[in-house]
Order: C-alpha cells, then structure tokens, then sequence
C-alpha cells in the first residue's frame, strides 16, 4: 500500500436548518406521515411554480464564509433534468454555471483540502421498497427540503483525513447554524470519489464512485475498503473502471453497480421559472456579522485568553452545545478552569452515564461554582448540589439552605467533636434523661450557633448523633 | 450551407431521454421531419450573434421569500389524481436498490 | 335585453344595477355553450348555474366586484379547483385540478362565474386547435376553417358569443393569431404582467395568459383583473397595475408609430399586405407620425423561439410520467414502462416531436450551438427593439399572413404551420405587450388582424391605439 497514492475528493450533501422548504412554504420537518408536507410545487402538480427561500440562499453563504469561499454576486438556478420516481418534477433545482460559493478550503492537520464550490439545491421525495406485492412507495416530504451541496478538490489522501475533513465541516455548519447535520436522520450524506495511483505520479488514476455514505465510520471502512480494491486490480494487472459503487455497510464491501454511462446527459439550463438572485456586498457583510466565532478561534481564545490546555480547549470546542455551554456559564462565573474543571469533569462525565442533554442550566452551575468560591458550600457538597439537580431538578436556592454549611465536613467534625468533649453533662443528660431528644437538639442549637447557621444539618445531626452514642 | 443529417441511432438517443417510444415505422416517418425542423433552427445556429455575454434577469437577495413555513395541502389532496397509492403514498411496482 | 349583443362592461352593469340576474345571463350563455357545434368547448361545468345563483345573492347582499356575476370561459391548461383541466392531452384526460390558479381566484375574487373550459392545442403546442385529442375546433366565421391556435377554442367561444370572454395563454401567438382569424381581441400582455401560477406550462420564460373578448375595452378591462404580482410566482413582475381604461382616450395626436423594415419586406404579396398599408394610412390620417424603425433579427425570432420553446417544453413536461397523477399505462410493468408507456400513449404527435427537439437543442454536444445561441440571439433582438422603441410608441405589424386556412390544410407539414407564427413570435422572445384586433377582410371576406406591438408595460398605449382604430378605422379597412 505504500507504493501507493489515494487521491479522494467528497461530495458533501447538508440539509439546511429552515423552517419552511427551499421552493415552497411547507414545513422542512422530518419524520411525518407520508406526503403531509406537501404542496403543489413539492408533488410537481401541473402549474406550481417555485419560489426561493431567502434564508436557505442565506444559511449557504454563512457556510461559505466559514470556510473562506468566494460569494457569487449573482446565484443562478438550473435544472437538472432526469427521471426518478423521488423527482416530482423530472428535474432537480440545483446550481450548475454559477453556484453561490466558489474556492474556500478546511485546514486539516497533515494539508489544505481546497473546496471546489458549495452550491443549493432541492432534495428528493423517500422511497420505501416495500414487498413485491405491495411495491415502493414515495413519501415527497423531503422532496424541497434545502441541500447545500460541497464538493471538494481531490485533495484528500487518506480514509483518516477523510473523516478528519467531514468532522471539521460538520462541526462549522452546526457552529454557524446552517445544518444540524443528523446523520442517523439523513441530514448529512456523502458521496466519495477515489483513486489509486503510483506514489509521485502526476496523472491521477481512473476513479470510481460511492454515493449516499451516511455515517463517518462507513466513509472510513469505504475508502479504506475501495482503495484496497482498486491496489488489487492493479497489481494483479487489472484497470480500474470508471463507474458507480455501492457501498454494503453490512458486508463491508462496495460493489459495482454500472457503469458510469456516458449517456447520463442532464441537459442543465437555467431554470425558467426563477430568476437569478443578486447578492451583494453588504449581504454578504451582514451574514458575516451574525456568524459566532469557529471552533478554532475559540479554541484560540480559550487557549490564550483563558490559559486552558489544549486537551481542554479541544474538548470544549468539539460539540457546538458544549462550548455554549461554556461560554454561557463563564458570563456568570468569571473563571475559566473553575468552569471547564467542572465541565469536564462533572459535567461530561455525567454525559457518559447515559444522558443526552446537560441537565443543569448554565446559570445554576455557574452559582454552584460561586458557592464553591466563597466557601459557602464544600466541593463535595457542590458536587452532591450538582447530582441533585440533575437528577431530580431540584432547586438551587433550596438546596444552598440545605447544604449551605460553608463548614467543611472534617471542620463540622470537629466542631462537634470538641462540643462533646466540653460538655460532659450534657452528654450524661443524653444519656440518663427521659427527653433525649430535646439535649440532642441542643447539641444541634450549639453546632449551628458555633458556625453561624452555615453548617449542614443533615451533617450536623449525623455527628451528633455519632459523638453520643 | 449542409443540412444537419440525424441518424436513427440519434433519433433513438432523443427517445431514451424523452421517456418516449416509437415505433419502427414512425421513426421512418419521423427523421425527414425532424430534419425540416432541425434546417428551421440551424438558422440560429449559424447567425452571428456577437460576443456577448448572457444576462440574467435578477431579483435582490432581500427580496426572496422569508423563511416562513404555512400550511401544506392535506394528504387526500395531494393524492387525489393519483393512478396508485397505499399507505398515504404514491404506488409503483417494486424497484431495485 | 339582448344579451348577446351587451359589451362584457355592459353585462357586468346590467347584472350589478340588477337589470339582469347573473343567472339569466350565466343561463344564457351554458345554453349557448350547449347547442353550439364548434367544438370550442370542453365541458360545460355543472355548477354553473348554482355558482350564478349564488352570486346573485351576494350582489343582492351588496357584493360589488369587477366581474360580478359575469360568465368566464377559461382555456384547457388554466386550473380551477375541482374542475378538469386536461390541456387537450390524453394523458390529462381526467386530471382535476388541486388548487386555483392566480388568474382564476383573481377572477373569482372579483365575482366571475366561471362556466366552461375550451378546447386548445395538446399543452398549447400548435397554431390551428387541430392537435386537441379532444377533436378540431371550427372557425366561428367558417366551419371549414381552422379557428387558429393554440387558444382556437377560446377565440373561436368569443367570436361565436359562447361567453363574453374567454382566457387563453400565448406562448408564441397562441392568443393574438385565433383572435385575429375569428375576429376578436386578443392581448399577449407584457411577460410578468399575469402570473403563471396554476397555469400549466408549456414555455416558462415567454409565455403569458391574457383575454379574449369582443372589443377593447373590455379586454383592457378584463386585464385589469388578471394582471398583477402573484407570491406563487417569481417571474411576475412588482409594478403596479394601472387603469387601462383610463388610458382610452379616443385619441392618438402625436404617436409616433413604428413602421419595421423587415415587416414590410415579409408582407410582401401576403393576402394581409394591403389592410396592413391602409391600417398605417389610417393612423398617419388621424394625427400619428409614422417612423421608420428596424429589427434587424426580426425573421431569426422564429427560429429562435423553436429553440427556446421546446428546451423548456421537454423539461416542463417530464412531470407527466404516470407515477403521480393522471395516465399510468396498463402495460407498465415496471418504473421504465410507466415513464415510457404512459407517456408514449399519453401525448399526441406534435407534443412529442416538440419533447425530441428540445432534448436535441439541451443535449451534450448541442447546448451551446443552439440553446446558448438562441438566447444570446434573443438579447440580441431585444437590443435592437429597445433601439427601435426610443424611435417609436408603437409598431404595427399583421398578426397573420392572411385568412384563417382550411381544416387539414398544413397538418402534413409542420414547418409551414410553425410559420404561421412569423408575426407574433416577435413579442413573446422581447417579452413585450402586443394585441390582435381585426382590420380589414381577406378574399373571402373572413376578417384580418392588425397587432399593436408596444414596449414592455406599455399595453396603456397599445390599448388607446386599438380603441381609437376600432372606433374610428372601419371605413378605412374595407379593402
């Protein structure tokens, strides 16, 4: 495998976070009943006609401008002529001349992967092969669902570079709020060309093409899989054809589904029914502006401003939510290892135990931290705070009345310790009186008298009761 | 100025992008024709038009629609023409992968 | 009161004053649509006489609208929930419309009551109404002739009083040329003036619904309904809706009409040459200017447009695939087969020749030769209009070369009939407003038609010329 180069450039399909569909006002939502979401234009009835979503022009420029694409000043949409039961129309609305982001690149750690162009286009309707008996079945739902579409120079050179390249893009379009990129859901979708040649050679090897990955792992076992394979050909005296793979996640293999006709004639032109859309610079300025920071610059910044590990930063920046998180509580409580401290650890281990979601609002960590600070509750208490809120959303300011001591556990034993020590008639009283209960309470009375109300009662009671018997 | 000649090999390429189907007999009838026609729009082809670049009628970004979801039709609307449909769906034989 | 005889302004009034209930006249007028033998319409809807009884008592409620209570015909590929639109075509034989199109809720909005569907050429490919799977429509002047096309069976419901206006679209003549060879109005308004929403397309970048009525002010009065923005539609254009009427001002000092170099070549030794000379005398007579005005591409829009039409055609038309609505062949076995069948039985000859040049003029290898030049030559021609256009308000032209022809005269020979639309293509590759109104009589003394071409937005213009020819011209049109 050595002798050899891999040479793979993707093509990145991302559904865009709107509220209504790209050509339409039907709702863009997964998982309804079939055929719902539809309209006129989503079933291709005779006559409708499409309309452009703003926002979806809008949400492919962010994208763009996080990846330092040059904006198009003016978009033009073409049709994509070709027949398939999930097109209702017979021609998909994409964008072929003058797409709206052209260039830009992802930095990955070993190279540059140079962006060809980013462009919007509609997705299709579902299709669900059912049984011979009752057939395949089309649900339109998704049919005008917005896509932006990126397609990548053939610049990638590795199934590790490859997951490397998808992971950063996905994470800059769920920062910049473009796509929430599910992949489970079909919200992202990847389609992978590779080739092999000799290493040091120019001339780039006969590629082939598999369409529809939906998960980074099946992308990594595809190319690694697909790459093998094409090695194989050539050494064993065999050329590779151009042509359409599928990839069998189940099996672990790609197999050839045709050729890679020549005939497959789209006939593009530009789209009658819509007219080009002018962006100009100060849309573009204005886009700009609503973009929060990328996860790199923020890693910067909590590296260099907040004097966090790389390991720290890292893990903060990786999940949109959590560096949100972190922001959100660091407004409240103004110290960055406090907070990532209690995020990393608390927090993310927490995660792990099986939750989906931070169940503490950034507003009550950052008040736990606080007390931590000023002493007013231990850390294991904070802790205890902590776990009681996330699991029965208990309520902060009650919980401080209860754990409120400010004493820490070995001090309060102490205190108790010497309170015992220092009143041996009390301590026979307990013993020899009929109303233990009430020298027991006094006990209490002194212990929170001793720390000015701030002890743990539960605590106290505890070594109290403990001291006495 | 050459006639633009059609073969039938071309014809039937025509066909395959159509979605159409012809007989043998009308595609006979069909390449004299279609020849005529083709003669009609090779004026074009051959006037001068200059150096012109293509212009597109535009609208302003901030002109678009907003991002406003409404109402879809109700699914026994959306089905209402249709030649086959189970389960709320649009019906036809079993396809592969 | 006879109905028959009343201007579509006049009815309106008359059922508005309460002179007339919409239902004497809705009445009138199905009967008529009934008995008529034309074949101009399709079907009569059923609930035509309710709808008019209805609106008799809104108007009786105080309903006031442009077109309250007056009977609509409306053109086979225009939508109206509920009703059939096939667009003459097999393959839409039993489609029923899902949603309103914006020019019928337009009108409905305004209190037509609208009465029948009429017949057109299949997905308004044809310039004679013979490529209907629903039969040939008759001239109303004469049975043996053509009605003209596309919206033949519109022109042809108007000029035989099955209705005091009918719509139709025009993609490369289809209103103007059957409003000329059946004596009526027709206007092809600016592109972008109607909205196509609900429209079923044939040629989306040229192609516009207008009226056909039986005088001028009638259909500036009915444009005055259809036109405007609609939000289902990108291509339709912002500008306000002005009052056509009020541009009628019984008038034309000081116009400035265009005469083309390249038209007064064409109409050399054509049947149409001589009305077209005395229709220019007439306006020179009554105060106009007449200028000499050229576009030199004239002659090319023809080719042009057999390009650009059938390019958008072909991909307009793949939804007709017999998996969502309408036919499905009962010989598919299979995704392929429905496409293929359904579509093969579906369209008639016409339609498919059109689907097979436009995928030559898209395909790999041809995009650039044809569709690219044919719409570089289309900005070419509307340079050169727009140089024409400084020069001139107007420019006159012929809508056809002569009479109405006979039924089955050219339908061996499709080129000829493509040629019938020399005259009109014009306005639909400018997108720019141009009107048919009758001037003079041919040999046989069936009417002829002069088109009043004007720039873009400009059918106020175009509307006080028509008027003031149709007033004031009819001495000067006797051949």
């Amino acid at each position: 495998m050595q002798e050899y180069d891999i040479v793979i450039g993707l093509e990145v399909h991302s559904e865009l976070k709107t509220n209504a569909k790209v050509f339409c006002s039907c709702k863009n939502q997964f998982g309804q009943a079939p055929n719902t979401n539809c309209c006129p234009v989503c079933v291709g009835l005779p006559g409708a006609l499409p309309v452009l979503n703003q926002k979806a022009v809008q949400l492919v420029i962010k994208a763009g401008l996080t990846m330092g694409c040059e904006i198009n000043d003016i978009a033009v949409f073409e049709r994509k002529n070709y027949f398939y039961p999930d097109l209702a129309k017979a021609y998909q609305i994409s964008q072929l001349v003058r797409p709206i982001c052209l260039g830009g690149e992802i930095k990955l750690k070993t190279r540059t992967v140079r962006l060809n162009r980013i462009h919007l286009e509609e997705d299709a309707g579902k299709l669900v092969h059912s049984t011979a008996a009752i057939g395949t079945l089309i649900d339109y739902n998704r049919g005008g669902v917005p896509l932006m579409e990126l397609v990548t120079e053939p610049d990638i050179r590795s199934a590790d570079e490859a997951v490397e390249f998808l992971t950063k893009l996905r994470q800059r379009l769920i920062f910049a709020g473009v796509a929430e990129c599910k992949m489970e859901q079909g919200g992202m979708r990847c389609d992978v060309n590779i080739s092999v040649k000799k290493k040091g050679a120019k001339e780039f090897g006969e590629r082939t093409e598999m369409k529809n990955l939906n998960s980074f792992k099946s992308v990594y076992r595809a190319i690694n899989y697909e790459a093998n394979r094409q090695i194989e050909v050539i050494e064993n005296g065999g050329k590779i054809v151009q042509e359409t793979r599928k990839w069998d996640d189940n099996h672990g293999k790609s197999i050839s589904m045709r050729k890679k006709e020549t005939s497959s004639d789209y006939r593009y032109f530009p789209d009658p029914d819509m007219l080009a859309v002018e962006i100009s610079r100060e849309d573009v300025e204005n886009l700009k502006k609503e973009l929060p920071p990328m996860p790199e610059e923020l890693k910067a910044k909590y590296m260099e401003e907040y004097g966090l590990s790389e390991y720290e930063s890292d893990i903060l920046t990786k999940e949109k939510e959590l560096s949100d998180y972190f922001n959100k509580t660091l407004e409240k409580a103004n110290n960055p290892k406090e907070v990532s401290n209690w995020i990393l650890t608390e927090i993310l281990s927490k995660m792990k135990d099986g939750s989906e979601e931070i169940k503490i609002s950034p507003n009550d960590l950052a008040k736990i931290i606080k007390l931590v600070e000023k002493k007013t509750v231990t850390r294991t208490n904070a802790k205890e705070m902590l776990t009681r809120v996330w699991e029965n959303g208990e309520d902060i300011d009650t919980l401080v009345k209860e754990y409120g001591g400010g004493v820490d556990e070995t001090e309060l034993k102490k205190i108790v310790e010497n309170l015992i020590k220092n009143n041996p008639k009390a301590v026979e009283d307990y013993k020899t009186s009929p109303t233990p209960e009430k020298v027991f309470r006094w006990f209490i009375g002194q212990v929170m008298k001793e720390t000015r109300g701030k002890a743990n009662a539960t605590k106290a009671e505890e070594f109290v009761k403990e001291g006495l018997k | 100025m050459n006639r633009t000649k059609i073969t039938i090999e071309e014809v039937k390429r025509l066909a395959g992008l159509s979605a159409l189907e012809f007989s043998e007999e009308e595609l006979e009838n069909f390449i004299p024709e279609f020849e005529n026609i083709i003669a009609l729009v090779d004026e074009v082809k051959n006037c001068d038009v200059g150096s012109q670049e293509l212009k597109y009628t535009t609208h302003k970004l901030s002109e678009c629609r907003p991002d406003v979801a409404k109402e879809s039709l109700p699914q026994e609307e959306i089905l209402l023409n249709s030649p086959k449909t189970k389960k709320g769906a649009f019906c036809v034989p079993k396809m592969l992968d | 009161m006879n109905i028959e005889n009343l201007s579509l302004i006049d009815l309106k009034n008359a059922i508005q004053e309460r002179k007339l209930t919409s239902l004497e006249v809705t009445k009138f007028f199905v009967e008529k649509c009934e008995k008529s033998d034309l074949n101009a319409v399709l079907e009569v809807f059923d609930d035509a006489l309710e709808k008019a009884k209805e609106m008799d008592e809104k108007i009786e409620n105080g309903f006031k609208g442009k077109l309250a209570g007056v009977p609509v015909i409306i053109k086979d590929n225009i939508l109206y929930k509920g009703k059939k639109a096939s667009c003459g075509s097999r393959f839409l034989e039993n489609y029923t419309a899902q949603y309103n199109s914006t020019v019928v809720q337009k009108m409905l909005d305004e209190g037509a009551v609208i009465i029948a569907r009429a017949n057109m050429d299949e997905f308004a490919m044809g310039s004679s109404t013979e490529n209907s799977y629903f039969g040939i429509t008759k001239n109303a002047l004469d049975p043996t002739r053509v009605p003209g096309g596309s919206s033949g069976g519109s022109a042809s419901a108007v000029a035989g009083s099955l209705a005091p206006v009918a719509l139709g679209t025009d993609t490369g003549g289809s209103i103007r040329q059957p409003s000329s060879y059946n004596g009526v109005v027709g206007i092809k308004p600016t592109y972008g003036r109607v909205s196509r929403f609900g429209v079923v397309a044939f040629a989306s970048s040229i192609e516009q619904v207008g009226p056909i009525t039986k005088n001028v002010k009638d259909n500036a009065y009915m444009l005055e309904v259809l036109a405007g923005h609609s939000e289902h539609d990108e291509t339709s254009l912002k500008e306000e809706v002005p009052s056509y009427l009020s541009s009628i001002k019984g008038d034309i000092t000081g116009l400035r009409v265009g005469v083309m170099k390249e038209v007064e070549e064409a109409v050399k030794g054509l049947e149409v040459e001589k009305s077209y000379k005395n229709a220019l005398e007439f306006l020179k007579k009554n105060g106009a200017t007449l200028v000499d005005v050229s576009i030199k591409d004239f002659k090319l829009s023809l080719p042009c447009y057999y390009i650009i039409a059938p390019a958008e055609a072909t991909s307009n038309l793949g939804r007709f695939d017999g998996v969502k609505y309408s036919r499905r062949s009962a010989e598919a076995k299979d995704v392929d087969e429905i496409y293929v069948k359904s579509r093969s039985e579906g369209f008639g000859k016409e339609v498919k020749r059109r689907i097979m040049l436009g995928n030559f003029v898209l395909s790999s290898g041809y995009f650039d030769a044809y569709y690219n030049k044919a719409k570089k030559l289309q900005q070419k021609l509307i340079e050169e209009a727009k140089e024409a256009f400084s020069k001139c308000d107007i420019i006159v032209m012929p809508t056809t070369a002569g009479e109405p022809f006979k039924i089955g005269e050219k339908t061996g020979d499709p080129v000829s009939m493509y040629k019938e639309d020399l005259f009109t293509i014009m306005a639909n590759i400018l997108g720019v407003p141009a009107i048919s109104i009758p001037f003079g009589k041919g040999k046989s003394g069936l009417p002829l038609g002069i088109q009043i071409v004007a720039d873009r937005l400009n059918e106020g213009v175009i509307y006080n010329v028509a008027d003031f020819i149709e007033k004031k011209g009819e001495e000067d049109a006797r051949v």
